[in-house]
């Protein structure tokens, strides 16, 4: 099989929110039950983020301008599927992988310990959670699978199949390639200077490929996309996962720990020099001067969050 | 819609003007888009920039109610600059490229000349024929001038021997007219010249003035759209209820007809005019005849005055000419469906057993806004909800519900509790004090049935149920037939104050002794009364359908309910088996290379996919487009790649070509001028029953003169002084109309969890209303809140020299449900007002005021 991609046209879309419901009922991901529990975002982008049930969502993105006054850009808002995905890098558990055949980043939920590195990596905030545990206090890693259970079938994504303006197209990537291109040099043909190809080459190439009639801002894209430096530092650990049994529960918990600190104070603990260090600034905030085993459990079991939500971020 | 969702590809100009098409019709999209990227231009026309907005090549706003000004504007630019500067050229024998004067000459009745009498008057507004006293015109002098006259053929061998035939009642044949026409159009009581000189008030400036749009753009418009006046090009218009749900809604769609054929689009491929209908089935419900005025198959029903009896009937409905000549036959197999054996020769086959309307000048009207009057009046006392919740989407919804409360009973008939259901739980009502009994009746949702739905193209599908009703719900046929038979006991048991209609009714729709949806696609299709039993057994059916409606026969031997279906449920080797009728046909090849797709379904008439499609080739026969072939005469026959809409073929003989473009109507030729309006002959523009405006400012007429429910009380009408905001009503693509269905969706309630008002940033400033606010509108009929869009696709216009706020808001949430619901009913806003030819309501433009909550 050769490597797939999802196409997404946004000069074709009409945001009609199909392939979001779609996604929900293939995967069977529930909606709020509770009476009027659904709040208004206030556009027509709703539920207004992904969540912990919800894998995708079409972005309403409104701009003065263009010829007709006014520029509504659709977007679409779920995972990227990164040749060079970094969520799958840093996944210590195998619950995100890159599936080799296909190119997406599939899911196996069971295998998720929870850890939210891959949250940590992604540079398009794409991967939730769904809390479950007695207390909620599991999280468990909710995001696009690809659909790889159906492209294994010789089925489209779900998203694809129920769109009906054929602003989603699926096939081979090298082919969605070649659509994109063409649709853009039409798009500017037609007076839309800013169109654009976008997932080419973004992370190595990413397995869902956009046409862009506004611009790669405009849609709610992120331009020049890099994965979080938190990747190559916690990349580091990895091998710390694949020796013994004893050193893979200690890595485990090391970066179980490290995801919980970045989540909430946005802080890490590099288990090789055993710093623990701020995020977003990258200094020392604590220096591993002889942190033992023990004193980075007891660090890890400090941050343990206990969760009541429900999942939604 | 005349045409089909398909051949929307064909189209070289797309117009969305009052419809959303991506948003509430996503399926079009995928037609629409193939237009698009073959290089057609697309259009839309809307008071906001919508979802079909951002689709589409150019976007004109309108303020919400003034599209007959936006389409005598285009008849002006088109009369201006493409039929006068061309019109010696092509009456001189040039060939003219940019506009196709063949098919306005000889397929429209632009050459016929209106009677002396008839005249407009812009300084009163009104036509002639207007009589002061009652409020209503007279059509006579809408009529053409008739140059000779001939008689029907009845002799034995004749063409209309059928109509003295044994067993046809008596009627007296109508008259045939041959109405006077100068061929040069220069006759000033020719239509075109009426036309033109009716529509010079309409200039840019002034349509401008009027809707709000900037001029630049408005010419935009007109030159884009005027282009496929050129022979072989097609415009398509795409319109719903923004059209229609107006005090001039019918002149609307009239206004689009005539625009379609001064530009030669309509019976082309690309072309027509597109009614886009909301759920799968509503064409259907159309069809069916669901309006007090309608009969099945758009026929009429008996009335008190001119269809006051079968003779009246059939000399006063049957065409001098034309396919309408066949309406004899029609009728009486209708009523032989009707009543069956009972149905004879003799007592007029049961016609004065049919309700008659009141027709006379002054009696009650019984249409759906009046029906709440009537309610609060204490005249109706009972009333059946069936697949409908007016408490919710009736117009002043307000004063439906409290109307509901004068009620002795009200059995609702529905899958879930609407708020009709429910109309006594309402925020603002006292159960206390309400006596009315509710009976609600579990029904089967559309998957949970058999049966037979209709698409806004025509085209009918036989659907199998997919999974059991839930509970007690039954599929509504079963429900009326538990009615039917514990009516039709009581009749019997205690007799009753008329109990003709009900006996002699015939209802024998069974299958082994089951009510059975089969027997009843039978009655729809036509059958040979002899050879039939729709009381049948699974094993042994006995029945003789016919091939299709020109079987149909006016002297009792033939039995049809719905004559334009004849032809769908034709198979006498397995008349019970769904699967082997023309509606079941699933074979998606396209022979046509146009998207007609003839072998996929069943399209009425005669599977027939685009109306009027003679007038796709030019008066020899060829097609105005070789790539674009229906009909084509070849010289010795015609050759059909669509089922012609007109006589082919007479006794077995090919005919040729002739300039019957239009054979539904007598004249052949189709109306730009139309006597058959109750409101006037041509489209003018009239203000909304609400408008911002003082005075209309093409005539002396601010309002429709005839519009229905001027006089009710509880519409209490606003004035722009109160309430200067100018307001319409549309949905989302994530709920259906009221919601009772898509709220019981957690998906679509999560997708699109309020309703909303949409309006401006300008708007917003001025109110100092933010995002996430709640903001109370309000006018004379009622108060809502509701969640708030700011958005930069809604823009004050500059309406007659002044800033003009418009708003938008949605209205699918109410009461009842169980994940999404709000207080308030959008509706309880909207005016109860209607158009006078159809009594559709005006959702579409009203006044409001808005504060932030």
């Amino acid at each position: 099989m050769a490597e797939k991609a999802i196409l997404f046209d946004s000069s074709f879309c009409t945001g009609c929110h199909g392939c979001q419901i779609a996604c929900k009922c293939w995967n069977n991901l529930p909606s709020p039950t509770g009476l009027n529990e659904s709040g208004f975002s206030g556009t027509h982008q709703n539920p207004p983020d992904l969540n912990g049930h919800t894998r995708l969502i079409m972005t309403y993105n409104e701009l003065e301008g263009g010829s007709k006054g006014v520029m509504w850009a659709f977007g679409r808002r779920a995972c990227r599927h990164c040749s060079d995905a970094p969520c799958a890098g840093i996944c210590p558990s195998g619950a995100l992988r890159k599936d080799e055949e296909t190119g997406m980043v599939a899911v196996e939920r069971s295998k998720c310990v929870g850890c939210q590195y891959c949250s940590t990596a992604c540079p398009f905030d794409v991967p939730r959670y769904e809390a479950s545990g007695p207390l909620g206090q599991v999280t468990i890693v909710e995001k696009c699978t690809g659909c790889v259970d159906r492209i294994r079938q010789g089925m489209a994504p779900a998203c694809v199949t129920t769109c009906q303006p054929g602003a989603l197209r699926f096939g081979d990537r090298e082919e969605m390639l070649e659509v994109a291109r063409e649709r853009v040099e039409v798009l500017k043909g037609r007076g839309y200077e800013d169109a654009v190809l976008y997932g080419e080459n973004e992370m190595g190439g990413l397995h869902v490929i956009y046409v862009l009639k506004y611009g790669v801002e405009a849609h709610g894209q992120v331009p020049n996309p890099q994965a979080s430096p938190m990747a190559d530092l916690v990349g580091i650990m990895k091998p710390l996962t694949a020796v013994g049994a004893g050193a893979a529960v200690l890595g485990f918990a090391a970066m179980f720990g490290l995801g919980v600190g970045y989540k909430r104070k946005k802080l890490a603990y590099n288990p090789e020099t055993g710093d623990t260090i701020d995020v977003e600034t990258g200094e020392v905030v604590k220096h591993g001067d002889g942190q033992d085993e023990q004193s980075v459990k007891e660090h890890i079991f400090e941050n343990l969050p206990v969760r009541k939500g429900d999942g939604h971020e | 819609m005349t045409t089909h969702w398909c051949d929307f590809q064909n189209a070289d100009v797309v117009m969305n003007i009052g419809s959303n098409s991506a948003e509430n019709h996503p399926v079009s999209s995928k037609w629409l888009n193939r237009a698009h990227e073959r290089g057609a231009k697309w259009i839309v026309v809307d008071p906001r920039y919508t979802r079909t907005a951002e689709v589409a090549d150019i976007y004109c706003p309108i303020r919400s109610g003034t599209d007959i000004a936006f389409y005598g504007g285009m008849y002006r630019y088109i009369i201006e600059n493409l039929i006068e500067p061309n019109l010696a050229r092509h009456l001189a024998g040039e060939k003219v490229e940019e506009y196709n004067f063949e098919y306005l000459l000889n397929y429209t009745n632009a050459s016929y000349l209106l009677n002396e009498g008839y005249e407009f008057d812009p300084e009163t507004g009104l036509f002639s024929g207007w009589d002061e006293e009652t409020g209503s015109y007279s059509a006579a002098s809408w009529h053409y001038q008739v140059e000779s006259e001939s008689e029907w053929d009845t002799s034995a061998g004749g063409a209309y021997a059928w109509a003295v035939g044994e067993g046809v009642p008596e009627f007296t044949p109508p008259v045939v007219e041959h109405p006077k026409r100068d061929m040069t159009l220069s006759d000033p009581m020719c239509v075109y010249q009426q036309l033109k000189r009716h529509y010079s008030r309409y200039d840019m400036d002034t349509v401008c003035r009027i809707c709000g749009m900037d001029k630049g753009t408005l010419e935009l418009v007109y030159s884009t759209y005027a282009s496929t006046a050129a022979p072989g090009k097609a415009g398509a218009i795409l319109y719903a209820l923004g059209q229609t749900q107006h005090t001039y809604g019918a002149q609307n769609t009239r206004a689009m007809s005539v625009l379609q054929l001064l530009l030669g689009n309509v019976g082309v491929p690309g072309g027509g005019v597109a009614a886009l209908r909301g759920e799968p089935n509503v064409q259907g419900a159309t069809d069916m005849g669901m309006l007090v005025n309608e009969h099945p198959a758009y026929l009429k029903w008996p009335n008190t005055t001119a269809r006051a009896t079968l003779r009246k009937w059939l000399e006063g409905e049957t065409y001098s000419d034309g396919y309408y000549t066949n309406k004899p036959k029609f009728l009486i197999s209708s009523l032989k469906e009707w009543f069956g054996d009972a149905a004879t020769l003799d007592n007029d086959y049961g016609y004065d057993w049919w309700p008659k309307v009141p027709s006379a000048v002054g009696d009650q009207d019984y249409t759906h806004i009046s029906t709440f009057e009537l309610m609060s009046q204490g005249v109706i006392k009972g009333y059946f909800n069936w697949g409908m919740n007016p408490c919710h989407s009736a117009p002043n919804a307000g004063n439906a519900r409290r109307s509901m409360a004068n009620l002795d009973w009200l059995v609702v008939v529905d899958q879930v509790l609407t708020e009709a259901a429910t109309f006594w739980k309402a925020p603002d009502m006292e159960p206390a004090e309400i006596d009315t009994e509710v009976y609600f009746l579990p029904c089967a949702l559309i998957y949970e049935k058999p049966g037979i739905i209709l698409n806004s193209g025509r085209w009918l599908q036989y659907r199998f149920k997919a999974v059991e009703p839930w509970g007690e719900a039954k599929p509504d046929y079963e429900i009326v037939d538990m009615l039917w038979r514990e009516i039709v006991a009581l009749y019997e048991a205690e007799g009753g104050a008329n109990p003709d209609p009900i006996l002699n009714t015939k209802w024998d729709y069974y299958v082994d002794g089951k009510i059975d949806p089969r027997p009843v696609a039978w009655a729809l299709n036509g059958y040979r009364v002899a050879g039939t039993e729709c009381d049948t057994s699974a094993d042994d059916p006995k029945v003789d359908l016919l091939s299709g409606y020109s079987e149909l026969a006016a002297d009792g031997t033939t039995a049809c309910a719905t004559w334009i279906y004849s032809g769908f449920w034709n198979n006498n080797d397995a008349p019970l088996d769904p699967a082997e009728q023309p509606i079941a046909r699933r074979d998606n090849t396209d022979e046509s290379g146009l998207g007609l797709y003839s072998n996929w379904a069943y399209s009425w008439p005669n599977n027939r996919r685009i109306l009027y499609n003679r007038a796709s080739a030019d008066t020899e026969g060829r097609p105005w487009s070789a790539e674009k072939t229906l009909v084509e005469w070849t010289g010795s026959e015609w050759n059909q790649v669509d089922v012609g809409d007109f006589t082919a073929v007479s006794n077995g003989v090919p005919v040729p070509p002739n300039n019957n473009a239009f054979f539904m109507l007598w004249e052949q030729n189709a109306r730009l001028e139309s006597y058959g309006m109750v409101d006037g002959p041509l489209p003018e523009h009239y203000e909304p029953f609400e408008t911002p405006l003082s005075k209309n400012i093409v005539n002396g007429s601010l309002n429709n003169p005839v519009f229905l429910g001027k006089d009710y009380e509880s519409t209490k009408h606003g004035t722009a002084a109160d309430y200067p905001i100018v307001a319409t009503t549309y949905s989302v693509t994530e709920q259906w109309q009221t919601g009772s269905q898509t709220r019981m969706c957690p998906a679509l309630v999560e997708a699109m969890p309020a309703q909303f008002i949409e309006i401006s940033e300008e708007l917003a400033a001025e109110k100092g209303i933010s995002r996430g606010d709640k903001v109370r509108v309000w006018n004379n009929r009622g108060s809502v809140v509701v969640d708030v869009v700011i958005t930069k696709r809604m823009k004050p216009l500059t309406v007659d020299g002044g800033m003009q706020h418009l708003v938008g808001l949605t209205h699918h949430y109410g009461w009842a449900g169980a994940f999404g619901t709000s207080e308030t009913l959008v509706n309880d806003l909207t005016p109860n007002v209607g158009d006078p030819n159809s009594q559709t309501p005006e959702f579409k433009a009203f006044l409001v005021n808005i504060e932030k909550a």
